[in-house]
């Protein structure tokens, strides 16, 4: 079996278990939310028109901005939460609506005549309205879980750990059996679970006993399957074990520590080296990957994780607003010192590398247009297409080139980093924003122009540490070392083997850890 | 107690009054005496339905009392008072999710009964409905034909035992052979089992053929109440004579055809 086969499957309990807790649950409260309200609504047209149009509304948010706002909105909160709320938000309207349809499709004959023998309202819901309602009901239900477990793979960037993860890595790092695993693994649990319900449903017409107990022993097993590793300790036989690593540091064996990171695959990498490090020194290690920009540092603040990577410049501008340059030295002295004072934050040291954000044409292009620096872009920008990662146009860091470099007039074009490189190669567009730490720059004969008037800042990246966990000495010193050990050399080398050469991130950071120590 | 010369139902000046001040029944008395079938007729609109279903609190009235065995109504509970009283509608309403058996069973449990009272209640209610047990107590609503699903609705209705029947149309939908068969039926039927009977109606040959006394309504108000016999011979208006118009005719081309 490949390897990267076996690393992908190794993966899938923790994936597929915590997709099937997080849908299921979502499912189960908007089921308990949708019900109750949409047989109250049926009842009163006012209602019914008002409950639908704001399921409407809701179901009219993007999946994924639906799941992002709901970080910001539980204060920075990350993880399972945000995902459920939003998730559960989701399967409210299918299920209401087919509630109340279903209801109001019921001859009035039939209504009546159960009025007229003498039912309660209690007996005629329950006896009659609910069971002839059924099958629009399940109808909606159905639906409802085919877009829940399908949008719960969105739910990977605001740190809920879902088969999104594979979706979301597997983008990052041009893995694309790990694409592939995630959207196999997710439609086969939206047609498992939507055949569950299905067959359910039929156990209800038709009274029979063994089918319903059969489906519900099923989805139950499944359950406490998903959810059964979260009560367990883990076994002393694992990769982890207090102790037993002569280089194990004193304050930090046994404890759990989260680590984040953000959605590239530097970062994927720099996470499993960090995973390295910690699990050496005895700790037990959590990942959440693939975490948003921004989403990552709110996290870092409440204390959802306890150590991450962030880059200077990114902290500069889009934590502390700041939009004038500074030099390298003074915004890391001042960065360390606003966190610390206004969060709490531990700026554990600078990794030792820049990933900066440059402009990088193709060398083809730079030749026929003679370009060497940003100034020679402005004479030809109304001709330019500039591509650039999704939140790049949004940052200050490309308007303040744009001004500065006479900009204004080419066209933008945001799409996936994955594909930003490429993009360049094949002239489909002219000049991208790139991570001047990625392997892509020199396998793709690219060139980054350079700033000679210092408009783009410095992005040192730095290892940050949360308020809570910066009271933990042992993690510090697992860390330490780290500082100051990695140059753009080697980021970029290891940055290479996973985009290019197919190495998997644990891999990458293996061979940079072995480098390290070789220095 | 109940008085054997007491009527079994005692409907005294009732009247109703929709919010928007529509009349649709004004001031309506009537009485039904035991083992009795009265008959509503009138043309649609005329508020034979409404006093219908003000005897079983489906409407309250606005005005005036409904008396049953004795008892004024308004101070009954509306569900035990129509667990009591059977009810009977157009197009049969039974409930399509289930089987004959338990359309039948619902008012026996409603009520309380016995798991054995109840299946026996089945077999005795199917056995008199004329649809062997064997071949249709597990079947659905749908997959009953027009009448035979009439006759379900009779059993659902009096399986309870009630002292009075309402009936809304309840043969209208059936085609006229079928509904001919019924109607015989449901006499012999109310002979054996002793219960008394309102039926409403817009057909007069079935008034007629069925009742025992007939009271035509037009607009809320009764304009003629007495026995078939009487309406035939003394129409009280050129409303009743034109209601009574269709069966005379009909009467007189089947004489002709026999002479």
């Amino acid at each position: 079996m490949n390897a990267n086969f076996a690393e992908r499957l190794a993966e899938l309990p923790q994936y597929l278990s915590a997709h099937v807790v997080l849908s299921m649950c979502a499912l189960l409260a908007g089921i308990v939310l949708s019900i109750p309200l949409g047989i109250q609504a049926a009842r009163r047209p006012r209602l019914a028109a008002a409950t639908l149009n704001a399921a409407s509304v809701i179901q009219t948010i993007p999946g994924l901005a639906l799941l992002a706002l709901m970080v910001p909105l539980l204060g920075g909160r990350i993880g399972f939460l945000p995902a459920f709320i939003a998730l559960m938000l989701y399967s409210v309207l299918p299920i209401l609506r087919n509630t109340i349809v279903g209801l109001q499709g019921i001859e009035p004959q039939i209504r009546e005549a159960a009025r007229g023998i003498g039912l309660t309202d209690r007996q005629r819901l329950w006896q009659i309205e609910l069971p002839l309602a059924l099958p629009v009901i399940v109808a909606g239900l159905r639906t409802a879980t085919v877009w829940v477990v399908g949008a719960a793979t969105l739910a990977t960037p605001v740190g809920a750990t879902s088969l999104g993860n594979y979706i979301f890595a597997g983008l990052q790092t041009r893995n694309w059996l790990s694409v592939l695993f995630g959207c196999v693994f997710a439609a086969g649990l939206a047609i498992v679970l939507d055949q569950a319900i299905r067959l359910l449903e039929i156990a209800a017409r038709d009274r029979r006993r063994g089918l319903a107990t059969g489906v519900g022993v099923f989805l139950a097993v499944l359950v406490a399957a998903s959810i059964a590793p979260r009560f367990m300790t883990p076994g002393p036989a694992g990769t982890v074990a207090a102790g037993e690593s002569s280089g194990a540091v004193q304050g930090i064996a046994g404890q759990t520590v989260t680590i984040g990171s953000k959605a590239f695959t530097e970062q994927y990498i720099l996470g499993a080296l960090m995973q390295r490090r910690l699990e050496e020194a005895g700790a037990r290690v959590v990942r959440r990957d693939n975490l948003g920009s921004t989403i990552a540092f709110d996290a870092l603040r409440s204390g959802e994780i306890d150590v991450y990577i962030d880059y200077t410049g990114t902290i500069w501008a889009t934590v502390m607003n700041r939009s004038e340059p500074a030099g390298r030295y003074r915004m890391f002295t001042e960065m360390s010192a606003w966190l610390w004072a206004e969060h709490g934050i531990l700026t554990l040291g600078r990794l030792g590398f820049e990933n900066a954000y440059g402009f990088a044409v193709s060398r083809e292009f730079a030749d026929a247009r003679g370009l060497d620096s940003l100034e020679d872009l402005s004479a030809i920008a109304g001709e330019l297409t500039v591509g650039g990662d999704p939140e790049v146009f949004a940052r200050s860091e490309w308007t303040a080139t744009r001004d500065v470099y006479g900009l204004g007039p080419a066209r933008t074009r945001s799409m996936d980093n994955t594909f930003l490189y490429s993009a360049a190669r094949d002239g489909q567009v002219d000049v991208i924003t790139a991570y001047t730490t990625d392997g892509r720059i020199a396998a793709f004969d690219l060139m980054v122009l350079d700033d000679p008037r210092g408009v783009l800042p410095p992005y040192d990246a730095v290892i940050l540490v949360s308020p809570q966990a910066a009271r933990r000495p042992g993690l510090a010193a697992a860390l330490g070392p780290l500082v100051g050990a990695i140059d753009d050399n080697a980021m970029r080398e290891a940055n290479r083997r996973v985009d290019l050469d197919g190495d998997t991130p644990a891999g990458a950071a293996a061979w940079l850890d072995e480098r390290i120590a070789e220095q | 107690m109940i008085d054997p010369a007491r009527p079994v139902l005692d409907i005294r000046a009732v009247c109703k009054t929709y919010p928007g001040g529509v009349e649709a029944v004004r001031c309506v008395s009537l009485q039904v005496g035991r083992g009795e079938l009265l008959a509503l007729a009138g043309e649609s609109g005329c508020g034979k339905t409404t006093v219908l279903k003000m005897i079983n609190r489906l409407e309250d009235a606005s005005g005036g009392s409904i008396f049953y065995e004795g008892e004024d109504i308004a101070g009954r509970d509306p569900v035990a008072l129509r667990r009591e009283i059977g009810w009977v509608m157009q197009g049969d309403g039974l409930f399509p999710h289930l089987t004959v058996r338990e359309n039948v069973a619902i008012i026996p449990r409603l009520l309380g009964w016995t798991a054995d009272d109840i299946g026996d209640r089945v077999v005795e209610m199917l056995d008199l409905v004329r649809l062997p047990i064997i071949e249709y107590a597990d079947r659905y609503p749908a997959e009953l034909s027009g009448g035979q699903r009439q006759r379900v609705g009779f059993a659902r209705a009096l399986a309870g035992r009630p002292d009075l029947l309402l009936m809304d149309e309840p043969f209208s939908a059936l085609d006229p052979i079928t509904r001919d068969t019924l109607q015989q039926e449901f006499r012999s039927l109310q002979a054996e089992l002793g219960f008394s009977a309102v039926m409403v109606t817009h057909d007069m040959a079935e008034a007629l053929i069925m009742a025992d006394r007939i009271a035509v309504m037009a607009d809320g108000e009764i304009v003629q109440h007495g026995t078939p016999s009487d309406l035939l011979a003394n129409p009280a208006s050129d409303y009743v004579s034109g209601l009574l118009e269709t069966p005379r005719r009909q009467m007189r081309a089947i004489r002709e055809l026999g002479a």
